[in-house]
């Protein structure tokens, strides 16, 4: 009659779950989650999302790697997320470990422990989660029987605050490289000769894209900037540069897909087209950090999402790109996909939608573009601006997408904006809202715009600029505190319609992103602080409190206007000049000064800027071969 | 492979419903009924059953709910109705189900839906299990009798506010007894609209009463299982 369910090892009390909020998160048992015998594994790898199971679970990268690690026989990957405060509560309390989600076996006996680090308000989690998992926080604190803690994702590209709580960086695209580290610690495992030193070493020295902090020694000059870093080896690379798989279409694609039962925040099928932007805008980090641009063909993308939909079973498909419109097949792909996803009921979103290619008949192909909302980002008010951040949009493209959409029935438009680019001054300020209010009047000037009389809605977001390693603004300084709160002010006084809604981003929020996005290793001390003092959810304004940050910079000796607020010397050696990322120091100077002229430069389809990416390689890429 | 040919069966002329009982226990009990009605409908895709689809401008597969199961209780007979528009045996269905499903969710029978509703279902009965420190025979008979002598009144939650109910009248039977130095209640409680009686209640009684099992104890567990589920007589099985 009753059947056993199996009890997992877990010290979590059936009692306990039963009184927590969103037990769901912490129960596991998904359909497609991979559950192997332990005994039977030579190595366990616990791959932690440092932010909530809704948040984690919709991470298009842990799906893969998760994967990746699986397929191989010996290895077993298990997730983790930061459990939510009622639950941290309890298990401090109780003194209860965090636990993987498949196994219920507690986090420090994992032989791996990989954070994928996505933004970097999620610090404060990563070392939430070491100590619930009772981990020394320190790498250099760590015994043989630790395990090893590893850092991917995009804020490996300047890991340099976190350096101090990492083992090991992968720098790059982690589904070749990941397993590669696994199999060289089950090696040395099973030749004897493991020792957690000389595991290290072997990584940082024979598997690219590794990056190992502790082998590195910093120095500084006497005014606080980074004098020089040091390999301790002479076998260590000099600069680690970033892994990139170079055949999207062989790349490996996972074959089960983890299904949660709780609502999480992207429920749909998630289809990746290509890697990279061919774009160039000059703040966005993404858009250098992935070059070179790679592409999948229609044919491979339609066989993995017709794999998906038989898997996952969700009706929404989205297709996962920078810019998807700048995919060079976009129209064979989409009329691929439309063949059958209607007749099984799937709508197909195309998110990050330019309003240069914003057509009337992808408009109609596409459901998702369906409802009353069309969003775009200009991201600078004033065309001069525009060209100061390399954007290449011009207004009469926008104007003619938002007709387009208006003539289709839409009524609503959502524009994303920042303010505090380099060079902007309050005229281009006022012509955010002033932007904002020739499309409505555009809307009610198009006497072919959808019936239905409902007045228009423009609504405009304005987040503040964050310099971000890699980037040509990333010797920028962000403006003061103050002076962003001015400008959000300024822009609100210049909104003088009420169908425009103004919302900002939290000024203080972006303000610590700031400082952590350029941060070097003595910022660990003002994170361990933080966690001491239980720093949590960063990233949720309801957990984010800026005096308690500035009192743990205070306490620490750190002054976040060195970090945030400097203007950076060109000459200057950057935390982050460890790694090589494939676009050159050279080209970003040049875009840097390019933009100080307000002079654009061509996409990398239109013609090769030489940034220097095209060194790393890659197939049905749209850049010169090196030879 | 594409939701695995469904296309290929004949065309039934009417909609078929069928009636599926499925198991919910273990790590899925702490799954909410909203999430479990969002997790059949993929199900279904995936398992490539031919719904049938409402007409018209928002077109939706037609899936009804037995009754709601609490978070944190776990079931043997659970049941959903579901229509079909394509010649497809409840066996297979059965099977189709059961392959995208884990253990500790699963369809138990598939079968064509008699003429019963869900709303016919006034009774279900539980096997309740308490693990606990200092559990003992007398204890049991102990809290049989607190458990069963009227007037017992507990603040109970329903739409309409919080009121204070005997929930002796919404128990139909309940014995108490230790094997194992585990506590075993065996209950049949009510679970017609507004008298449903969560069995939490009985919980919470014996935790306010004895003191065993305080809130977020790491020690000592309980589980509630949902075994069978009857008409008003409290004696015909539903099916
Ligand atoms: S090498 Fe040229 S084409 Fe390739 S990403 Fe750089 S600028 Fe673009």
């Amino acid at each position: 009659m009753r059947t056993e369910t199996e009890n997992k090892s877990t010290a979590l009390g059936s009692t306990l779950l039963k009184s927590v909020s969103k037990p769901g998160r912490y129960a596991g048992g998904e359909y497609g989650q991979t559950l192997k015998d332990k005994t039977a594994v030579k190595a366990r790898f616990a791959f932690a999302f440092p932010d909530s199971y809704e948040i984690g679970m919709s991470n298009l990268g842990m799906r893969i790697l998760y994967g990746a690690l699986n397929r191989e026989d010996d290895i077993w990957c298990e997730r983790v997320f930061t459990p939510w405060e009622d639950m941290q509560d309890k298990m401090r309390a109780h003194d209860l470990p965090l636990c993987a989600l498949e196994s219920g076996d507690p986090i420090g006996e994992f032989d791996f422990l990989g954070f994928t680090l996505q933004y970097e308000m999620c610090y404060t989690n990563v070392l939430n989660m070491l100590a619930l998992s009772h981990i020394p926080l320190r790498a250099e604190a760590r015994g043989e029987n630790d395990p090893i803690v590893i850092g991917g994702g995009p804020c490996a590209y300047n890991p340099e605050p976190v350096a101090p709580f990492f083992d090991l960086f992968n720098i790059g695209e982690g589904e070749e490289m990941l397993p590669e580290i696994v199999r060289l610690y089950i090696k040395m495992k099973d030749e004897g000769r493991y020792t957690r030193a000389d595991f290290l070493h072997e990584a940082a020295a024979t598997i690219s894209g590794v990056y190992v902090p502790s082998l590195y020694e910093v120095t500084y000059n006497e005014d606080g900037t980074v004098k020089a870093y040091t390999p301790l080896y002479d076998d260590i690379p000099k600069t680690v540069q970033k892994r990139i798989v170079k055949d999207l279409d062989k790349a490996y694609f996972p074959d089960e897909v983890v299904m949660p039962y709780i609502e999480t925040v992207q429920d749909r099928i998630t289809v990746e087209v290509g890697r990279g932007c061919i774009r160039g805008c000059r703040f966005c980090q993404a858009g250098m950090v992935y070059r070179p641009v790679r592409e999948k063909t229609p044919a491979v993308i339609d066989c993995q999402a017709r794999a998906l939909f038989d898997r996952t079973g969700y009706e929404e498909m989205s297709l996962s790109s920078l810019s998807i419109s700048d995919y060079t097949r976009v129209d064979e792909l989409t009329d691929m996909l439309l063949s059958w996803t209607n007749d099984h009921m799937v709508s197909l979103s195309l998110p990050s939608l330019r309003a240069d290619s914003f057509t009337r008949e992808l408009m109609e192909k596409v459901s998702s573009i369906r409802n009353s909302t069309i969003t775009f980002a200009p991201e600078a008010g004033s065309q001069r601006l525009r060209d100061v951040i390399n954007k290449n949009l011009y207004e009469e493209d926008l104007m003619r997408a938002v007709n387009v959409a208006f003539e289709a029935g839409k009524n609503q438009v959502k524009l994303y904006f920042m303010q505090g680019h380099p060079t902007e001054t309050d005229e281009d300020l006022a012509e955010i809202p002033a932007l904002a209010h020739r499309v409505v009047s555009a809307y009610y000037q198009n006497p072919n715009r959808g019936k239905g009389g409902r007045p228009p809605q423009v609504t405009i977001s304005v987040s503040p600029f964050i310099p971000k390693p890699f980037t040509p603004f990333q010797w920028e300084a962000q403006d003061s505190l103050e002076e962003m709160r001015r400008k959000q002010a300024y822009v609100g006084e210049c909104v003088t319609d009420r169908k425009v809604k103004y919302n900002h981003h939290d000024a203080e929020t972006c303000r610590i992103e700031a400082v952590l996005a350029r941060g070097d290793r003595r910022l660990a001390d003002a994170l361990e602080l933080g966690c001491r003092e239980g720093f949590k959810f960063d990233a949720w304004s309801e957990y984010f409190n800026y005096e308690k940050w500035m009192s743990v910079f205070e306490r620490t000796g750190i002054d976040p206007a060195f970090y945030a607020n400097r203007a950076w010397g060109l000459d200057e050696v950057l935390p982050w000049d460890i790694i090589d990322c494939g676009v050159t120091k050279a080209f970003l100077k040049r875009e840097r000064a390019k933009a100080y002229e307000a002079a654009t430069t061509p996409n990398c389809r239109e013609g090769c800027s030489g940034c220097g990416a095209n060194k790393l390689g890659g197939e049905r890429a749209c850049c010169p071969k090196t030879k | 492979m594409l939701s695995k040919d469904k296309m290929s069966y004949p065309k039934l002329t009417e909609p078929r419903t069928v009636r599926v009982k499925f198991r919910k226990v273990g790590n899925l009990q702490y799954i909410s009924h909203l999430d479990l009605q969002r997790t059949i409908s993929r199900v279904l895709v995936r398992a490539g059953i031919p719904m049938w689809y409402t007409q018209g401008f928002n077109p939706h597969a037609k899936i009804v709910f037995g009754l709601p199961l609490s978070v944190g209780a776990e079931s043997e007979c659970e049941y959903l109705d579901l229509r079909i528009d394509r010649d497809m045996s409840c066996e297979e269905i059965k099977q189709r189900l059961n392959s995208v499903l884990t253990d500790e969710l699963c369809v138990l029978d598939a079968y064509v839906a008699p003429k019963t509703v869900f709303a016919d279902i006034v009774w279900a009965e539980y096997d309740i299990r308490i693990r606990a420190e200092g559990l003992t025979e007398a204890l049991a008979d102990e809290m049989q009798t607190y458990l069963t002598t009227s007037p017992l009144m507990m603040d109970k939650k329903s739409k309409s506010g919080i009121r204070q109910v005997d929930i002796t009248t919404l128990t139909r039977s309940l014995r108490a007894t230790v094997v194992d130095g585990e506590l075993r209640i065996a209950a049949v409680l009510c679970v017609s609209g507004a008298d449903y009686l969560n069995p939490e209640y009985l919980i919470r009684a014996l935790r306010e009463r004895f003191g065993i099992m305080p809130e977020d104890d790491v020690v000592s567990e309980y589980s509630i299982l949902r075994t069978r589920v009857y008409l008003a007589d409290g004696e015909t099985e539903f099916n």
